[in-house]
């Protein structure tokens, strides 16, 4: 477990000025929500959200815990402010939804920006504090359950709103256009033929055996992963097809909004894309909470206790890959790497020890962060607080200390984060902390060693 | 009778078994995409690479005159033909079997074709500015953004645009409704946060669409009114008859169908979508939930006793709407039931199944271990294909033809039943 004094100076000084930041750091869109509000508002949402959307889960919960503090170790947000107790996990429920029960909804306005600011920017409902619960539970929930009340209020933080408004109208969270989308696919396969002569990216292909899909920071700005995924894809002969209508963006981050009916929705799009193109299982690329979109909540919300395709994550379709021989390696990477384990797809879905087993088939030195695996610390980004935008990144990088501490202590000089939020939070830090480490998507040490050939099957 | 009826009865359906070289293509150019099969059957296609950034369509062996940097979505139309979008120094135009559009644009997407294969229409893009094109005419006005383009079997198009700017991450002004539905290219009135899934009835004079009025507040529109029920959620409406609008909404946590702003079934579901009319008007169906993750399928508010553990994909009526066939998945396995009949198939995958007019003969594609197999009421009667293409059945119910690739060759046969 982690030590207990955090002993990580940052290098910028730049706590104070994040410090101060925060206490400034107004969102307009939390200010404008709070100022439309009445105290009946207020309280029929809260007792409607309570009343009607919570079942026996929340009861237990709110019941069953005894305040012993015994999840606080386990929360990156306790660790990295040194020990304040009003970051402690059980502490975040009793400031917000343990005293909106109490009080029958009826809370002031500052009391609702506090619950913002702690469901959606101290808490990246990681639920790593489950674990550590004698009674497992699940703060994550509870923070949820505030931020959908938060979003029903329409006090959600602007950033975050207004990629779940993108996720609304295109059905992907970056606002693409239909066009801008098929176009980067082209683009992508007109540059991968330099490489491979007659590689395509089959759209639309009915019948494929895969689905690939994608989060829209992909079109938008690393192009270069769908290459590299095509590449592969075409190296080692896989039937692909990507599909060329909405319903491509694998990512929701309504479902971090408490949106649950666009959350559903965007669900929805996703495994009816897969079902009109006939296609056997979806291949997803390198994203946690995508994984735990369609593996759990935007699913059930539609009726589909499983998701009704297989929906295999980059990790472990790698993995695949690898083992089944259909990608060789040529040459393993060399410079010492260590792995961050995504919450959503090793606590979420136990795809840890494939992980680390494509990590050691790709890589000659790879060092473990400790903790790790489903105990591993998270990136600090997830869970929509890295979405809620450029406003709250300086207490993010306060919040992640502990996280910077961790990374640090590994040595390596590569750092693989195979999830976009991890990968883009981690670059934050290292930044921030001057780590003098490279981040990199397990796709692109793939992509970098593999034998540039294509698989015949038995050959 | 309609056209579609008197093209197919004209189609040849006495010549047993035609063939064509398809793999041998390979030989030719550099490489071959992804086989289409023109609606007769008569004609096979593909994308095919000649060069380096050249690009053609090879129909039974002949190439279209044009060559392109880029083709793509290949689609079969009417008169036995194919249409494709297709690109030449970076802008595009629809390609109707090896003619070009007289329109070019920076960019054309979402093919739609009306279901006689005579109308054809799609998305396109110049100059940044969004609108719809049918049949080489384009809208006249253009918007900033469109989605949800749709185009009624008439030609008539309609689509979601956005009618006022937005600055990057103004949720204020998404909060005030920035996007209309554009029939035929122009806006209509009434503004929304969100539109969805544009419907039109029959003969495209009335149009219907899903909308959300506030962060948590849905509803359905109907030509400029919009109900005065409001709902948690709503999916796609359909037209039952040109002043009939039927909706599934979502209240209380559960799925209701709707008719012109009323209740209508008496049934709550945990799901109802895919609200599917048959064709004569008779029957009202739509792929349910009941209980919470059980999947089958309401017929006129009544369950079918089946009902499987992961998903139903689609389902489709006969003409008469005396067959309702449901393409499903459960345990893993793909199927298919007729009328609340399952097949047992156990496959790989099930493709969308072809209804004769009266409901007698129902004929899928389905996939097993790689191969394509030919299915006609139960009965397998081909398999060991590589690809086959969605069969028809004769205008008499009494021969279906099969369109399908076999060690390379491109077969249509046709199988007396
Ligand atoms: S879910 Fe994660 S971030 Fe939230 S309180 Fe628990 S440990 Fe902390
Ligand atoms: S460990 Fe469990 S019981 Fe103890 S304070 Fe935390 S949530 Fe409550
Ligand atoms: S972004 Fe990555 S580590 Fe971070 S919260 Fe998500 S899955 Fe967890």
């Amino acid at each position: 477990m982690q030590s207990q004094d955090n002993t990580m100076t940052d290098p910028s000084n730049e706590t104070k000025q994040a410090e101060k930041a925060k206490q400034k750091a107004t969102d307009p869109a939390i200010e404008a929500g709070l100022e439309r509000l009445t105290p009946e508002r207020i309280k029929k949402t809260i007792n409607q959200v309570l009343e009607k959307e919570t079942g026996p889960r929340f009861k237990a919960y709110v019941e069953t815990c005894m305040r012993c503090g015994l999840c606080a170790e386990a929360c990156s947000y306790f660790l990295s402010n040194d020990r304040d107790p009003r970051f402690m996990p059980a502490a975040k429920v009793k400031n917000t939804i343990w005293e909106m029960l109490v009080k029958k909804g009826e809370v002031s306005r500052d009391f609702l920006r506090e619950a913002v600011r702690i469901s959606h920017l101290e808490c990246n409902v990681c639920k790593r504090c489950a674990m550590y619960c004698p009674f497992g539970i699940d703060i994550a929930y509870m923070m949820l359950l505030v931020r959908r009340i938060c979003h029903k209020l329409e006090i959600t933080p602007q950033y975050i709103q207004d990629t779940v408004n993108s996720h609304s109208v295109t059905l992907n969270q970056m606002w693409v256009k239909d066009d801008e989308w098929i176009d980067t696919l082209q683009w992508q396969e007109e540059d991968a033929r330099e490489e491979f002569e007659d590689l395509q990216i089959p759209l639309d292909k009915m019948g494929a055996d895969i689905m690939y899909s994608v989060i829209a920071p992909e079109p938008k700005f690393q192009a270069g992963l769908i290459y590299q995924t095509a590449a592969m894809m075409h190296a080692a002969g896989i039937d692909w097809t990507m599909p060329s209508t909405p319903g491509w963006d694998n990512s929701n981050m309504a479902m971090y909004t408490g949106d649950n009916e666009i959350s559903g929705r965007i669900a929805k799009a996703f495994f009816e894309t897969a079902a009109k193109l006939r296609v056997k299982r979806i291949v997803m690329g390198e994203c946690g909470h995508a994984f735990r979109s369609v593996y759990d909540m935007g699913n059930r919300w539609n009726s589909w206790v499983m998701p009704p395709f297989e929906v295999v994550h980059a990790l472990a379709f790698y993995h695949e890959l690898l083992t089944e021989g259909r990608i060789t390696i040529a040459e393993k990477y060399k410079k010492k790497v260590t792995l961050h384990d995504p919450c959503n797809v090793s606590r979420g879905r136990g795809l840890h020890d494939k992980a680390r087993e494509v990590v050691n088939m790709v890589c000659e030195d790879f060092v473990d962060m400790v903790p790790n695996r489903e105990h591993n610390f998270c990136c600090g980004a997830g869970g929509g607080v890295i979405n809620c935008g450029p406003p709250y990144k300086g207490e993010r990088m306060v919040n992640n200390r502990n996280k910077a501490e961790q990374l640090a202590a590994t040595g390596a000089e590569v750092l693989i984060a195979p999830c976009h939020n991890c990968h883009s939070g981690l670059e934050d830090i290292i930044q921030h902390y001057d780590l003098k480490m490279e981040i990199k998507f397990l796709g692109d040490l793939m992509y970098e060693t593999m034998e540039k050939k294509i698989y015949k099957p038995g050959a | 009778m309609n056209r579609k009826m008197e093209e197919k009865r004209s189609w040849d359906w006495h010549t047993e078994l035609t063939e064509i070289a398809f793999e041998e293509w390979k030989t030719r150019f550099n490489w071959v995409q992804a086989p289409r099969v023109s609606m007769d059957g008569e004609r096979i296609a593909a994308v095919v690479n000649l060069d380096e950034m050249a690009f053609t369509v090879c129909v039974n062996g002949d190439v279209w005159e044009g060559e392109y940097e880029k083709v793509w979505s290949l689609t079969p139309v009417s008169e036995n033909g194919f249409a494709a979008f297709a690109a030449r120094d970076e802008e595009w135009t629809m390609n109707v079997n090896g003619t070009e559009w007289s329109n070019w644009c920076d960019f054309i997407w979402n093919m739609m074709v009306s279901p006689d294969g005579t109308r054809l229409g799609a998305a396109f893009q110049t100059d940044s500015e969004y609108g719809v094109i049918v049949d080489d005419v384009p809208w006249e006005d253009r918007y900033e953004n469109m989605t949800g383009a749709v185009m009624a079997p008439d030609g008539t198009s309609a689509a979601v645009v956005q009618v006022e700017s937005m600055a990057a991450a103004d949720v204020d002004a998404f909060k005030k409704g920035v996007f209309c539905v554009a029939r035929n290219g122009k806006a209509m009135d009434r503004r929304f946060l969100n539109i969805w899934d544009i419907s039109f009835d029959a003969d495209a004079r009335n149009i219907a669409c899903g909308v959300r009025t506030d962060r948590e507040t849905y509803g359905i529109v109907q030509n400029n009114s919009v109900w005065d029920n409001r709902f948690e959620s709503v999916w796609k409406p359909a037209f039952l008859d040109a002043d009939t609008l039927l909706a599934p909404v979502r209240s209380g946590g559960k799925w209701h169908l709707y008719k012109n702003d009323a209740p209508f079934w008496a049934n709550a579901y945990d799901q109802l979508w895919h609200l599917t009319i048959s064709p004569d008007g008779s029957q009202v169906a739509a792929i349910v939930s009941s209980p919470f993750g059980r999947w089958t399928v309401a017929v006129n508010d009544r369950v079918w006793q089946q009902s499987w553990d992961t998903m139903v994909a689609d389902i489709h009526f006969s003409a008469d709407g005396s067959c309702l066939a449901a393409v499903y998945k459960h345990k893993e396995f793909w199927d298919l039931a007729v009328d609340e009949t399952p097949w047992h198939m156990a496959a790989d995958m099930v493709f969308v199944p072809r209804i004769s007019k009266d409901g007698s003969v129902v004929a899928v594609v389905v996939e097993k271990q790689g191969q394509y197999q030919l299915v006609v009421n139960k009965r397998v009667v081909a398999s060991g294909y590589r690809f086959m293409a969605e069969p028809v059945i004769s205008p008499d119910g009494t021969k279906v033809m099969l369109k399908g690739i076999e060690n390379g060759i491109y077969k249509r046969k046709i199988i007396g039943l």
